[in-house]
């Protein structure tokens, strides 16, 4: 097989991209397959790129102000709401205005495009310049299997072959199915459905009303009424001259919770909310969409991250999650996209890819942040899912809050008073005692 | 601001092949499932783009609106749904402008 590739990567979203990105600083000869028009035209996020990965895979991305990022996050919010009433955790820094910037919101129609451009950059500079690719348009029927160890992959009449097989497909991971590494039927228990508008401001408005500083960006994320009583939560994140507005819906509490609970109606409830409302006003959607993600959850997750000939990397291996300080899943594609590059490097140079090698994958993902984080956060995940979070608080604290900030003419109580009233009227001592309990021990 | 209609939304999404008369669906659904022994029909609800629809009790389902979010096939939990990926000549699916 004269024109075996060193790997296949299935997918160009971003988990796809970064793994591309390496294999070809490493001159390994492969070739990355992507279903849509070109890399990002099937992508759907909320969405922020947290950390600062990005600048291992494209250094000094900052410098590039017409690169495929949207703005830096240097401003903040967690919003608490009723239906009346917000109360808004904000914090801003000018710490977060230094590179490498703490994370850039984006819109991956346009960024994951231009991360491709950026791997083919590194294509040609590499020494399969010639013989390694990005093929779009490309949809992969099946990985082909021999003795049960990947050898490549059938499209349509034609087949591929390579000695490994990144699936980086995303969390719809129909071939992580196919060769076992997923039940074939993936319950909705740990499933949720992101749904989201892009609406478009005059840039000076959107900055003006953001207080937005040249391409400096703000990020709200909303718990409570947001959801209209389904398990998830709200995000608002500013763009160059759009906002991502949308929520995170849990399926099976859809399910369960309906009719009535149509994911297109609850976003327009939010957006009635009179703090979104004020938000968004005069704006305009340029368009729609919705795709599934992970909780986070780990019982949700794949058997096991590696078999013979493959690797699974970003949401395909539902690594995504939210334990209340912010939705990661992009970063997680990245890092897990590197690590798995790397681990094919390792196994070419030893000639072996199977599990005996590509069993290093679990080991150096263990070791990350990221796996270390969905393994430390699991109580987070459930506290975070559960009625007491996602109604009781939001309702008292904005209760607390309507009552302390509001000044009338007549004798204040004292802040205890009017803290005890709200946890009286919304919840017990004894229930946050709980909680306090529980959330100190799993933030 | 005003709050659009579910089929305004969808004019915003740029579908694939639409100069296509005929295009391979990517997503079969036994229908006879839904209309007989499914409790909930789920997906009447559930589906963001309105693919399936309830008429005077009937389940129907129709693919061309479809923007491939996935959230059928978990919340169907009948195995009614055979989800898959549209087919990029002759599917139907989309393109983003944003994502």
């Amino acid at each position: 097989m004269e024109d075996k590739f060193d790997c296949i990567v299935i997918g160009g979203g971003v988990a796809g991209l970064a793994a591309a990105m390496t294999l070809a600083r490493n001159n390994m000869k492969f070739l990355l397959v992507e279903r849509g028009e070109f890399a990002g035209a099937k992508n759907v996020s909320g969405g922020v790129l947290w950390g600062d990965d990005l600048a291992k895979l494209v250094p000094n991305y900052w410098e590039e102000t017409d690169g495929g990022w949207e703005r830096f996050i240097n401003h903040r919010r967690l919003t608490f709401m009723d239906e009346q009433s917000t109360f808004t955790l904000d914090f801003k820094s000018k710490h977060f205005n230094e590179t490498p910037y703490n994370g850039v919101v984006v819109l991956r129609s346009k960024f994951d495009n231009w991360l491709a451009g950026k791997v083919q950059e590194a294509i040609d500079a590499s020494d399969f310049a010639m013989d390694s690719f990005i093929a779009t348009d490309i949809k992969v029927d099946e990985v082909i299997m021999e003795n049960d160890k990947a050898v490549g992959i059938k499209t349509g009449e034609d087949e591929f072959f390579a000695d490994s097989v990144i699936i980086a497909e995303g969390v719809n991971n129909l071939l992580t199915r196919q060769v076992g590494l997923q039940d074939k039927y993936v319950p909705a228990d740990h499933m949720l459905i992101g749904i989201k508008e892009v609406i478009r401001f005059d840039q000076k408005v959107l900055e003006d009303r953001f207080q937005l500083n040249g391409l400096s960006g703000m990020s709200n994320e909303f718990v409570g009424w947001a959801t209209d009583g389904i398990e998830g939560g709200g995000f608002l994140y500013t763009n160059r001259d759009t906002i991502s507005i949308g929520l995170v819906l849990g399926l099976k509490d859809l399910r369960e919770k309906g009719p009535n609970k149509e994911p297109y109606h609850i976003l327009n409830r939010f957006k009635t909310h009179p703090t979104v409302a004020d938000a968004i006003r005069g704006g305009e959607v340029v368009e729609y969409s919705a795709h599934v993600v992970s909780s986070g959850d780990s019982r949700v997750m794949p058997k096991e991250l590696y078999k013979d000939g493959i690797l699974l990397v970003g949401e395909a291996a539902n690594l995504l999650m939210n334990a209340g300080k912010a939705i990661q899943g992009m970063d997680y594609a990245m890092r897990s996209g590197i690590l798995a590059a790397e681990t094919i490097v390792k196994a070419k140079a030893k000639g072996d890819y199977s599990s005996a090698t590509l069993k290093e994958y679990r080991k150096v993902m263990d070791e990350s942040y990221v796996m270390k984080d969905i393994n430390n956060f699991q109580d987070a995940v459930h506290l975070l899912h559960t009625d007491t979070m996602q109604k009781k608080v939001p309702n008292l604290i904005c209760d607390f809050g309507r009552q302390f900030f509001s000044i009338k003419n007549e004798p204040t109580p004292k802040t205890e008073k009017m803290l005890l009233r709200a946890i009286k009227r919304h919840s017990s001592l004894w229930e946050l005692a709980k909680l306090g309990f529980k959330a100190r021990k799993s933030l | 601001m005003k709050l659009l209609k579910l089929t305004e939304r969808l004019g915003l999404v740029s579908y694939r092949n639409q100069s296509k008369t005929e295009f391979k669906p990517h997503i079969i659904v036994d229908t006879d499932i839904c209309n007989t022994t499914c409790p909930h029909k789920c997906t009447t609800w559930i589906c963001p783009a309105y693919c399936y629809t309830l008429e005077e009790g009937i389940v129907r389902f129709q693919v061309e609106d479809c923007i491939e979010c996935g959230s059928c096939m978990y919340a169907c939990d009948q195995g009614a749904v055979t989800w898959n990926y549209p087919d990029p000549e002759i599917g139907r699916g989309v393109t983003w402008n944003f994502g």
